[in-house]
């Protein structure tokens, strides 16, 4: 046994060693912070035709929070990362990325000017818009017979035990300001407290905080658990493409919600021109695609949302009500203080005996 | 030659250089990042400030350190029941299969290596409330309403958990009663006891140290549990391991995160000790 | 003292021999385990993209996908490598501490046996940041390798806690035995203490195996570009049509845990 040991540690001190040594010397390779799921050949297809050589490797992240700390952790070990509108201002701060030079893409013109804006800070283009969504009230209209107008259906008893609350207190803050008709980006310690109140005792009538849109939320709809729920416009589609349960999208008077999802280049990287490549192909019409009809989540491409004829996909992006952009409320930037005192504030709602 | 004393630094050596390299270090590190008043990622270029906010917050928080009770509360009893349940599965095992206990063992165990994740979502079929089990109780007019308390409660981790620990609960059980054999309940049987006095006083004291192995084993990690609370708890089935992963994962806040798992661990320790006294392992283990 | 005829003795102190139904318990136990898997297995084998009634056609369609798709062939394999590595690591290990902890008077060797335990009470994330930060500390880049690592370390507790619990009962004569009769500590430990521990072995291997196979949380922090299985399946869950064949190589992938385990259960009985 002693001999087997040491004979053990030899054999892991040199798998480690070649581990790092084979790390060094590779073929060109592109290192990317992304969610699960984006990995997928699928949604970067077009740079994978273009240059079958380059490895590219995904590590992963569970949410922009987690993103963000492992991107700073971990920074020079990654060249791209991709999160969600709200954070663009932490990156910057902490000179984690640099400007996208638009001139070398190819497929820059055909996203639109609203998108480019929110990948900007200080007029500098520092990230690239690609995947975007709305954010509503998913019901199931067998159970909810009178259509949901307000956010503040998430606090009606009449669905008591059937609505279902995305586990996220930022999202719940925005659902608050939204209801009050305060500004998400000044919400004062009072008024955080009252959310925190109200929050708390919705607690019985919520029957699960989800996490992932596939397969929690999707899976309770279709149980016939959850009636009402925050949800983006995932699970819209994949509930009418199942077409088991009957569903809606609501348009509250409070006005949706829409994100939008950034791509970064590190400060730090010394695969540069690869990575603008890797962003530029993203917006191809292949790649771009693909997000569209597999992940149901809006893409960047112009021209790749003009040429959607499937139809639950045009009720799913509301692509035949052009007036939606008017009334909807993209994720503002918001303090690293208000998020610390959001998720806190959370984390009592979840702690808390009504 | 190597002898019985020369071998001990063979067996003893690797395994301290191992934890000390590979737990002791993380841990003390994870013990210096929750004493960072700052909330946000970890920027080791920044100069590394001490302070005691986070745990300010955590005792701000009364609601926390209630739920870390519950949650101790809902270890104990997942731990005493699966423990008990597991001891005749484990009694099966050491005297019944004999040369098939090989066999019988990986039985129960491999289905534990199939996604949990999957299984749950397969319990979730069975026990929601369109579930073929409500669907059942309703047919044949048991119930008018489906119970919603298989899915989404409290009591549905317990239930849950209790569930996925049996197979390994039963583990240190057997291998503690493989240590009795024949002789000793021939000397008992020849000394006057019936069957459930032998039991009682022989095989059962002789089979304790796997018990109080089982018990420990399932009670530590249940009670930072976050997993199956997250996926059958609901809003009522929260734990106290939620809230850590939470604050880890969603909030990204590794400071606060590492303290409350610092809380967590000092509250395991101290409830440890206090079962340890209680039971004086060392008088068993000798 | 009287002495009853032997048959009779025999019988009435036969160990187990308690009309207590432990079978059927052993075989209620074993159903329900099994219940979630058998209708993962029905769900595998017919046309159902969503985990929900009434079935559609029968096909087999879906093992053939799995094992044409080489993404899902390799977090399976990336599982298998780290869970094995881990697996054996750790009951290493645990042997080692079990014997120091159990046949030697050291001083440390409380401590020895509370740092064993002691990854238990610590949640599977905070081991993850903290190696996540030390390995980038010290320049080393994630990959299965540090997943396996930080597996071995939470797999420990398990297999020590098993094999100790075996050894406890183990005479320690039976060394003495051994070493008298002119056999090296080393011949002795490989070819009695070994064989007697058998069927724990394999539990705390397997149990330890378990432990790494299904892990999530350390896994997202310490894997390189390679996912784990469990990871992978976390990740393709968002797209509905690839749960069937997901279902089909987690079914596979059990299945060749059990006939893998299976073998070397029946070597083992065989080499005594």
């Amino acid at each position: 046994m002693p001999t087997h040991l040491s004979r053990a540690r030899t054999l892991v001190a040199v798998l480690m060693t070649s581990a790092v040594v084979l790390a060094g010397c590779s073929a060109p390779s592109l290192s990317v912070l992304e969610w699960s799921g984006y990995d997928k050949v699928d949604f970067w297809t077009d740079f994978h035709t273009a240059s079958p050589n380059t490895k590219v490797k995904f590590e992963f992240g569970s949410s922009d929070a987690d993103i963000l700390g492992k991107f700073e952790a971990g920074y020079g070990s990654t060249d791209i990362v991709h999160f969600y509108t709200g954070w663009q201002q932490f990156y910057v701060d902490e000179g984690l990325v640099q400007p996208i030079d638009t001139s070398k893409l190819k497929n820059w013109d055909k996203v639109p000017d609203s998108f480019k804006k929110m990948g900007q800070i200080n007029g500098k283009q520092y990230f690239l818009p690609w995947d975007w969504g709305f954010t509503s009230i998913l019901y199931n209209t067998d159970k909810v017979k009178t259509p949901i107008t307000s956010w503040s259906a998430l606090f009606d008893p009449a669905y008591a035990g059937h609505i279902s609350m995305w586990d996220d207190g930022p999202g719940a803050v925005t659902v608050s300001a939204y209801i009050h008709g305060w500004d998400e980006t000044k919400i004062t310690p009072d008024q955080l407290a009252t959310i925190e109140k109200e929050w708390t005792a919705q607690k019985p009538l919520n029957k699960t905080y989800w996490v992932s849109e596939f397969p929690d939320l999707c899976n309770g709809i279709a149980s016939g658990d959850v009636w009402v729920a925050y949800d983006w416009q995932g699970c819209y589609a994949q509930t009418l493409y199942d077409g088991k349960v009957p569903v809606a999208y609501a348009n509250p008077k409070e006005g949706r919600n829409s994100w939008v999802g950034l791509y970064g280049i590190s400060s730090k990287t010394s695969n540069y021109e690869l990575a603008l490549q890797f962003l530029d192909d993203k917006l191809a019409t292949l790649s771009c695609t693909n997000a569209v009809t597999q992940f149901y989540y809006g893409c960047a491409n112009q021209d790749v949302m003009k040429a959607v004829t499937d139809p639950v996909l045009i009720k799913a992006f509301s692509l035949d009500d052009p007036a939606i952009l008017q009334h909807t409320n993209f994720t503002p930037l918001v303090t690293s203080a208000q998020r610390t005192a959001w998720t806190e504030m959370w984390a009592r709602v979840k702690a808390a005996t009504p | 030659m190597l002898g019985r004393r020369g071998s001990l630094r063979y067996l003893a050596v690797p395994p301290f250089l191992w934890l000390i390299l590979l737990f002791v270090a993380p841990l003390l590190l994870a013990v210096a990042i929750s004493l960072r008043p700052d909330s946000g990622p970890i920027n080791f270029s920044r100069p590394w400030q001490l302070s005691t906010l986070q745990y300010q917050t955590i005792i701000d928080s009364p609601s926390w350190l209630r739920l870390l009770l519950v949650s101790a509360g809902m270890a104990f009893i997942v731990a005493t029941v699966a423990t008990l349940l597991a001891y005749p599965i484990a009694y099966f095992l050491a005297f019944r299969a004999r040369e098939r206990a090989g066999l019988y063992l990986v039985l129960l165990l491999v289905p534990s290596t199939a996604s949990f994740l999957l299984r749950v979502m397969a319990w979730k079929l069975l026990l929601g409330s369109d579930g073929a089990i409500n669907s059942f109780l309703i047919w044949i007019g048991v119930i008018r309403e489906p119970i919603g308390l298989l899915l989404y409660s409290q009591a549905a981790v317990i239930l849950t958990l209790i569930y996925v620990w049996i197979p390994f609960a039963a583990l240190p059980i057997y291998a503690a009663l493989q240590r009795v054999n024949r002789s000793h309940l021939e000397a008992a049987a020849d000394l006057g006891s019936g069957p459930w006095t032998r039991f009682l006083r022989v095989t059962v004291p002789l089979s304790l140290p796997g018990v109080l192995a089982t018990f420990f084993m399932v009670f530590i990690p249940t009670v930072g549990e976050y997993v199956t609370p997250s996926l059958v708890g609901g809003t009522g089935g929260i734990m106290f391991g939620n809230l850590i992963q939470d604050f880890f994962t969603r909030a990204g806040n590794w400071s606060l995160g590492s303290a409350m798992a610092v809380i967590m661990l000092a509250l395991t320790l101290v409830l440890v000790a206090i079962a340890l006294r209680v039971v004086n392992l060392r008088r068993a283990l000798a | 003292m009287t002495i009853a005829s032997p048959v009779r003795r025999r019988s009435s102190i036969g160990i187990g021999n308690t009309r207590l139904p432990l079978g059927p318990a052993y075989a209620v136990m074993l159903v329900l385990l099994y219940l979630p898997i058998v209708l993962l297995a029905v769900f595998s084998i017919t046309a159902n993209t969503s985990l929900s009634f009434p079935l559609k056609n029968f096909t087999l369609a879906w093992y053939g996908d799995a094992l044409a798709d080489s993404s899902i062939l390799d977090a399976a394999r990336n599982s298998l490598v780290v869970g094995t590595a881990a697996a054996t690591a750790a009951t290493a290990l645990a042997f080692a501490v079990s014997l120091a902890v159990l046949r030697f008077r050291f001083r440390g060797r409380q401590l020895l046996l509370g740092l064993s335990a002691a990854p238990l009470v610590v949640p599977f994330v905070v081991l993850g940041v903290a190696l996540f930060l030390g390995f980038n500390l010290l320049g080393i880049p994630r990959s299965l390798l540090t997943v396996a690592a930080g597996h071995s370390v939470v797999a420990l507790p398990y297999a020590a806690l098993i094999l100790l619990a075996r050894m406890v009962g183990l005479d320690p004569a039976l060394e003495d035995a051994a070493m008298d009769l002119g056999a090296t500590y080393p011949t002795t430990l490989r070819r009695v203490i070994l064989p007697l521990l058998g069927p724990s072995l394999i539990s705390a291997w397997l149990t330890s195996f378990i432990v790494s196979f299904d892990e999530v949380a350390l896994a997202n922090f310490l894997a390189g570009g390679d996912p784990t299985f469990p990871v992978y399946l976390y990740g393709e869950l968002r797209f509905a049509q690839r749960l069937p064949v997901l279902i089909a190589m987690a079914v596979m992938l059990m299945v060749a845990t059990m006939l893998l385990t299976l073998l070397a259960n029946r070597l083992r009985s065989s080499r005594d």
